[in-house]
């Protein structure tokens, strides 16, 4: 038996029953990684002296029977993009490359309540802007199925850590998709949940209205295990909210929608083909299943890449030279700023700031800005419309399987397409999960993407739980080894 | 640059200048970038462009800030435990006495 390939709940049991010691788990993640960081370069930062002190600290309470946490002793991967006291938080930009963090983000203290370990640091697309992790300043992740294809992007280091099993479970961060669709090209399970249920406190800000932390595990019970430990409001997130979960039915009295725009052009067979598969389940298992039409869903992209870099250009103006990150010189403090930015940013990075600086710029904020927002309120009513005949909506999570690196850097609207499916519930502020369900042609797992009304995480969780035990997806990367 | 790259250039010119919004955004480019980000944000423009066509019933309706329109409120005037004045210059490229350094403001 693989203790690496175990869910949460099982390694909790044996550490409780003294058949497993969290150190023997730690150990055994810490020779994942150094058997898979070389061919996938997930983390940016490991830490390994720290965890075993840590590690021993769990097998002292497992030993005398006071620990108290699910998560004790559990190694998780965070992205690093996420503050931990002490340590380097880059965002893969060279912006930050020396900038130690002097306090923890909400969702780290929380994790450090209930004794969780940190395996390191994950890459990721510089400032979480990105779909393939190939825009980190330090280099490339590769996916651990399929060493040529990208993990996906932006939280691609927390998804390749969790595949090649060199952590047990990461947080990523998802401003439009960037949880989803690297669990979906990783054969893992990626969720994000309503915003505002999980404090931002401590998350490097990229677009504030957009930006949510969750989970990448391997099950959905482990989401379900790190969403409880992260959630709740905060008083240092004005926008966070009380996580009154809404109970909505997930046996077959629920009913299910297949969101038709995400069904049609620009859709892969393959991954048309894994929804069709699991609704086809779904109905046998007595479930009604139908289709559902949210039209402005196809404008999704444009609204995004409107709001999206106007919020960004927004945020990273504190990237200046002066308080934290890079400083190179100039004359004046205006020169001073321009060379700074000029070298600390990278070019997917520079191309949303000016593009959101545009948007916002006299005279084209309400062509652009304004009437975006004008258009994202028209998708949360189609969403409410949607939900009022049905309980959770279908589609790929994806358009298509992971694509080669390289082979989407040149144009970056190709890039941003990929995005298609998850940018709707971050837009709406929607809870949102992708489940692995199967595996293409070149042996590249994809996933199936279940949305739910906000605030109803828990329900959406447990009818995710449902598909993935009817779907039997237990395959493992291999691709790395 | 192909045909269709280069209408589009020539449409978006009168109001698209890559120098003026690197200003702003206070970035400086070279010439090199300002040729390539000034062709990316081109066709991005372009595509998001379906988007002023369009006509929307929620015209008159209030713009939101919150996507579950949760109500921003005002915090209590209280203390409360926040970083140190040495944490929060620590990773300040300039300090002295207490103070971030910044080159003059003029030359």
């Amino acid at each position: 038996m693989d203790i690496t390939n175990l869910p949460i709940r099982k390694l909790n049991t044996l550490f409780s029953k003294k058949e497993l010691k969290p150190s023997e788990l730690y150990s055994q993640i810490f020779d994942n990684a150094a058997n898979s960081e070389a061919s996938l370069h997930a983390h940016l930062t490991l830490f390994e002296d720290e965890n075993i002190k840590k590690a021993k600290e769990s097998d002292l309470r497992f030993d005398s029977g006071t620990s108290e946490s699910l998560l004790d002793g559990i190694p998780i991967a965070i992205k690093d993009n996420i503050n931990i006291k002490g340590y380097k938080t880059t965002c893969s930009s060279k912006m930050l490359s020396n900038y130690t963090s002097p306090y923890d983000a909400t969702v780290i203290k929380k994790l450090n309540e209930r004794q969780t370990l940190f395996t390191g640091k994950t890459n990721l697309d510089e400032f979480a802007m990105g779909s393939s992790t190939e825009n980190s300043a330090f280099g490339l992740t590769r996916n651990p199925w399929d060493t040529d294809f990208v993990p996906g992007g932006s939280s691609g280091g927390s998804a390749a850590s969790v595949g090649a099993r060199s952590s047990v479970a990461a947080l990523g961060s998802d401003t439009g998709g960037s949880i989803r669709q690297p669990a979906s090209f990783c054969g893992l399970v990626g969720f994000k949940p309503t915003y505002g249920t999980v404090s931002r406190y401590g998350l490097i800000a990229f677009a504030s209205s957009l930006d949510q932390i969750g989970p990448i595990t391997k099950t959905v019970d482990d989401s379900r295990i790190i969403f409880s430990a992260i959630s709740g409001d905060d008083p240092r997130d004005a926008t966070s909210i009380v996580n009154n979960q809404l109970d909505i039915p997930s046996d077959k009295t629920a009913k299910i929608g297949v969101i038709k725009e995400l069904m049609g052009d620009g859709i892969s067979d393959e991954a048309r083909n894994e929804v069709n598969k699991v609704t086809e389940i779904l109905k046998s298992s007595g479930y009604e299943v139908k289709e559902i039409s949210i039209p402005i869903i196809e404008l999704a992209i444009s609204i995004y890449y409107l709001i999206a870099p106007a919020e960004c250009s927004a945020n990273l103006a504190r990237f200046d030279g002066v308080r934290y990150g890079l400083r190179v010189d100039g004359k004046t403090s205006y020169e001073m700023m321009e060379n700074t930015r000029a070298e600390g940013f990278g070019k997917e990075v520079k191309r949303r700031i000016l593009l959101g600086t545009y948007a916002l710029s006299a005279g084209y904020y309400d062509e652009y800005y304004g009437k975006a927002l004008q258009a994202r309120k028209e998708m949360i009513e189609g969403f409410i419309k949607a939900f009022n005949e049905v309980d959770y909506l279908i589609s790929p999570t994806t358009p298509t399987q992971a694509f080669k690196a390289g082979e989407k850097t040149s144009n970056p609207l190709e890039m941003y397409m990929s995005d298609l499916c998850t940018i709707p519930a971050n837009l709406a502020g929607l809870p949102a999960i992708s489940i692995p369900t199967g595996v293409t042609s070149d042996n590249l797992p994809l996933g199936v993407q279940v949305m739910s009304r906000a605030l109803s995480d828990d329900s959406l969780l447990n009818f995710s739980e449902i598909i993935e035990k009817e779907v039997q997806f237990n395959q493992q990367p291999k691709g790395w080894m | 640059m192909n045909y269709f790259q280069a209408t589009l250039r020539k449409k978006l010119s009168k109001d698209f200048d890559i120098q003026n919004i690197a200003k702003l955004a206070s970035i400086n480019l070279s010439e090199d970038e300002q040729k390539e980000l000034d062709n990316d944000l081109s066709i991005i423009l372009e595509h998001v462009k379906a988007l002023s066509d369009l006509k929307l019933d929620t015209e008159q309706k209030e713009i939101f800030i919150h996507p579950l329109e949760k109500e921003l409120e005002l915090q209590e005037d209280k203390l409360v435990e926040s970083l140190t004045h040495e944490e929060a210059l620590s990773n300040a490229p300039e300090s002295k006495d207490g103070k971030f350094v910044v080159p003059p403001s003029m030359e």
